[in-house]
């Protein structure tokens, strides 16, 4: 059987050094629900090379993987195998990204990962439905990740609903380079869709605290709004960090803003930041078929100066996930 | 040593007059230009490697969204975005050179001095294998004229034949055509040394929400598991009205996965297959192809991948 071959990845161009992604078949330990709708998939990651927080994995959505992993059955008299043959065509066709949630050590030495999805179709209610034991297929660590600025500059972390993720691995590395200055501030719709543990009330006025608890076990003051009111802050995550900016003062005139969330959050946020002169960096997510920068499908304006138009498409998959706000037209201006 | 057990003599054919260690190679569009893959896919055991086309001018391409999933199949419309030919001598070449595999530079235009300037262009470069011409490309306007019409593809083929005078040439065709033999005919005719079959359906999707459609240009090519059938008969049609009495051999491609999907393009009639679609998913398709086809030969006591090739039982 070649299916060790995808774990070979070729060494011809790369004179034997270690390559920084592989197509791999990965074992999953744990499956949980944190919330009414997301699911937690966290599995072994010894085969998955070094990566940062703001990468992504391609996973493949489907029973036995969109595609065979090995050749037909050649024995004859032999009906062929159907099961898991989808015969409403309803296999997911391409990878479904996945921002990398969490990377650790495990109390046993394993190195770990996870994602969390959230089932909107049929490749991620397959996901949902994943049990632990299971082989899951990934092509990874993909993109380009958040930058790190030198300890001391005041972090804001702002995830909204399914653009949470991300940020449970950015706040453990930042934490672990020695960051002190950060401040999670999480938007949901209502309190059922907080995937992460809530360990304390969370006030209502916008004030932080430590009130989430992070896969990591660290409780980094955090501001929770929800558009209901159910917990926390009722309101917006802008509502959120004007709070913050306000209670900050002057000290929070150099804060760097990273933001990862759903498209009109992400407009908000950059009007603000842009209103605010804070920098800022945003996690987008386009329509992908690969990945791996081949199918060009992902495409975001860019500017570009020996262009008439002033601009150019680039690749959100090799380019990103993770883009300087004003290096991207429709959120710059 | 490493590199002795990556051939295997059974799998060494031939494409145009181009060495191959393996009848597998990736199909243009779906694989870069090279560096895309380079940590993934070992293109030692390529039989070759098919670039995005080219054009003479940079282009941008559509606005998204470019892609979508269909029933077992993906509809696109990318509009041949390519970084033109000089940025290409300048910035993909000198990836390709330490390719070690035979790289197609697939070649894509407008009018003929489009292709006759592309490839006039690119000719001195002893690490091009040859130029697969693109007449078929269904996502820009009048795309499809020279791929449609015989007349006009025996004239665009045998000018770009004209450019080059060191290189084979490929003609990918259209399946969307009524009879596409009638268009092999004119490739060959106009000077092609191997023609590539096929290039995506002509498709539509549209959303039943917004009553709009899924992709900014309204339509798109169909590629993938849903259109193999289809490419397998157009690769039977071809290799039993023309190819195989003109000699002229076929790579075949449309909705490859498997090393099965492989094996019944060269019993249809194709001299090697293109892996497409599919690499999006998985770029080691090729090589697990290539793995897997000395252990079918042996098991149907074949010698030789070349036995393959148009030997599928179809007589009633």
């Amino acid at each position: 059987m070649a299916t060790n071959i995808s774990n070979n990845p070729s060494r011809a161009l790369h004179d034997g050094g270690q390559p920084s992604r592989v197509v791999a078949s990965v074992r999953v330990l744990d499956v949980r629900k944190p919330c009414r709708e997301h699911v937690w998939v966290e599995f072994d990651a010894r085969s998955l090379p070094a990566s940062e927080p703001g990468q992504f994995l391609q996973v493949v959505c489907a029973p036995d993987a969109a595609i065979p992993d090995h050749a037909v059955d050649w024995t004859e008299g032999r009906l062929p195998q159907l099961s898991g043959v989808d015969w409403q065509g309803r296999t997911p066709q391409v990878r479904r990204p996945f921002s990398i949630a969490d990377r650790w050590t495990a109390a046993d030495g394993g190195d770990r990962a996870a994602i969390i999805s959230r089932a909107i179709g049929p490749g991620t209610r397959w996901l949902d439905n994943l049990q632990p034991g299971a082989m899951l297929s990934i092509t990874g660590p993909l993109g380009v990740g958040f930058a790190i600025p030198p300890i001391g500059r005041p972090l804001v972390l702002i995830g909204g609903g399914v653009g949470i993720p991300p940020f449970l691995y950015l706040a453990r590395r930042l934490l672990e380079l020695g960051h002190r200055d950060l401040t999670l501030i999480f938007g949901v719709q209502s309190r059922d869709l907080m995937p992460i543990e809530v360990v304390a009330s969370p006030a209502p006025d916008g004030a932080a605290s430590a009130c989430l608890r992070l896969p990591s076990g660290d409780a980094p003051p955090a501001i929770v709004t929800t558009d209901d009111g159910s917990l926390g802050l009722r309101g917006r995550v802008t509502d959120a960090l004007a709070a913050w900016l306000k209670q900050r003062g002057e000290s929070g005139r150099a804060a760097l803003v990273y933001a990862c969330g759903p498209e009109p959050m992400l407009h908000a946020v950059a009007r603000q930041t842009r209103a605010e002169s804070l920098e800022c960096q945003l996690c987008i997510e386009r329509l992908m078929g690969c990945g791996l920068g081949t199918c060009l499908s992902c495409i975001v304006q860019t500017p570009c100066a020996r262009s008439a138009a002033g601009w150019r498409w680039t690749l959100s998959c090799s380019s990103g996930p993770v883009f300087d706000r004003d290096a991207l037209i429709e959120f710059a201006h | 040593m490493m590199q002795q057990n990556l051939i295997d003599p059974a799998l060494r054919t031939t494409l145009a007059g181009v060495p191959m260690v393996s009848p597998v190679l990736t199909a243009s569009g779906t694989c870069g230009y090279g560096p895309e893959y380079a940590e993934l896919l070992d293109y030692r055991r390529l039989g070759g490697f098919t670039t995005k086309s080219v054009t003479r001018h940079e282009r941008p391409g559509n606005n998204p969204e470019r892609i979508v999933e269909t029933r077992a199949g993906l509809l696109n419309a990318i509009g041949l975005a390519n970084v033109g030919v000089e940025r290409f001598i300048a910035e993909k070449i000198p990836f390709i050179e330490r390719m070690p595999t035979s790289v197609w530079v697939n070649v894509a235009g407008y009018d003929i001095s489009d292709y006759t300037f592309v490839i006039e262009r690119l000719d001195e470069h002893a690490c091009i294998a040859g130029f697969e011409l693109n007449v078929s490309c269904p996502n820009v306007k009048d795309g499809l004229m020279f791929g449609t019409d015989p007349r006009l593809l025996r004239e665009v083929v045998a000018a770009a034949r004209a450019a080059s005078k060191r290189h084979p040439m490929i003609v990918k065709l259209s399946p969307n055509v009524t009879d596409i033999a009638d268009l092999a005919r004119a490739a060959i005719d106009g000077g092609a040394d191997a023609l590539s079959l096929i290039n995506t359906y002509v498709g539509l999707s549209i959303n039943a929400e917004t009553w709009k459609p899924n992709i900014a240009n309204v339509t798109g090519g169909l590629s993938g598991p849903a259109i193999k059938p289809l490419a397998l008969f157009n690769v039977h049609r071809v290799y039993r009205e023309v190819a195989q009495k003109a000699n002229i051999p076929i790579l075949g491609m449309g909705g490859i996965q498997t090393t099965s999907d492989a094996v019944e393009f060269l019993l249809a009639g194709a001299t090697a297959v293109a892996v497409g679609t599919a690499l999006f998913v998985d770029p080691t398709i090729p090589q697990k192809i290539a793995a897997e086809l000395p252990a079918y030969l042996s098991k149907r006591g074949l010698s030789h991948v070349s036995e393959l090739v148009g030997r599928f039982a179809f007589a009633k």
